[in-house]
């Protein structure tokens, strides 16, 4: 079975990547920010996907707007610990932060 | 003597996910721990792990046999700033779904989400 904590820099990387290429230098709009986070989750999804590797992904985009506001996430899994993981990616510029939650199941 | 086919690799129709049901358990479970709260930066932390948690627990004694479960919650600061959250997943869509739900008061909001993958 696979390992699944090897591979997470190789996500991370993935996810860093279409974050930047899809809202890398824009300002957070209100009536794009929905197509932004179809856009980001899609691309992340399609590259792992890509990876060829035996996982189920599950891929998951809170992209919110810069206020001096506050935003808190947590996950409990239930999951076999020696063949599944998740990886976090924050990403911020501006006007917006973007968390991008990567898990893997193996199958 | 032949051993019969006991193994399952597809779940039948009964023990399937039921989105239904999850969203009653999280709608529950976040109306109880949620009204009346504030949104305080030093509680959140520990609010959402236990939040987590409770809910997962809860889903894992519904009984979904072979299903591995995710459950993400998110809490927020209610400031008048815009945020989305939006999820996909490669899946095998015939046994594998999610459930959702969202609550707001006028000092935060949680949105909390379950994935539950069928373990062949």
């Amino acid at each position: 079975m696979d390992d699944y904590q090897t591979e997470e820099e190789e996500s991370a990387f993935v996810v860093e990547e279409s974050v930047e290429a899809t809202i890398g230098r824009n300002t957070y709009q209100h009536n794009r920010v929905n197509q932004w986070s179809t856009s980001v989750v899609e691309q992340c999804l399609g590259q792992l996907g890509k990876l060829g590797k035996p996982f189920k992904y599950i891929v998951n985009c809170i992209i919110m707007q810069k206020n001096g506001a506050g935003l808190q996430t947590a996950s409990a899994c239930f999951w076999d610990n020696s063949t599944d993981g998740s990886c976090a990616v924050r990403w911020e510029n501006k006007s917006m932060y973007c968390i991008v939650n990567v898990f893997g199941l193996a199958i | 003597m032949e051993g019969s086919d006991t193994y399952l690799i597809r779940p039948n129709h009964q023990h399937k996910f039921k989105p239904a049901i999850v969203k009653e358990y999280i709608h529950e479970i976040v109306r109880e721990r949620l009204s009346g709260v504030r949104y305080n930066p030093e509680e959140v932390p520990e609010l959402s792990h236990s939040l987590a948690d409770c809910i997962k627990d809860k889903v894992k004694n519904a009984g979904f046999d072979r299903y591995k479960l995710v459950v993400q919650v998110v809490i927020g600061e209610q400031r008048g700033q815009g945020v989305k959250m939006s999820s996909r997943c490669l899946w095998d869509a015939d046994t594998d779904n999610y459930a959702e739900d969202v609550f707001m008061n006028d000092s935060l909001f949680c949105v909390v989400a379950v994935f539950g993958s069928y373990y062949y």
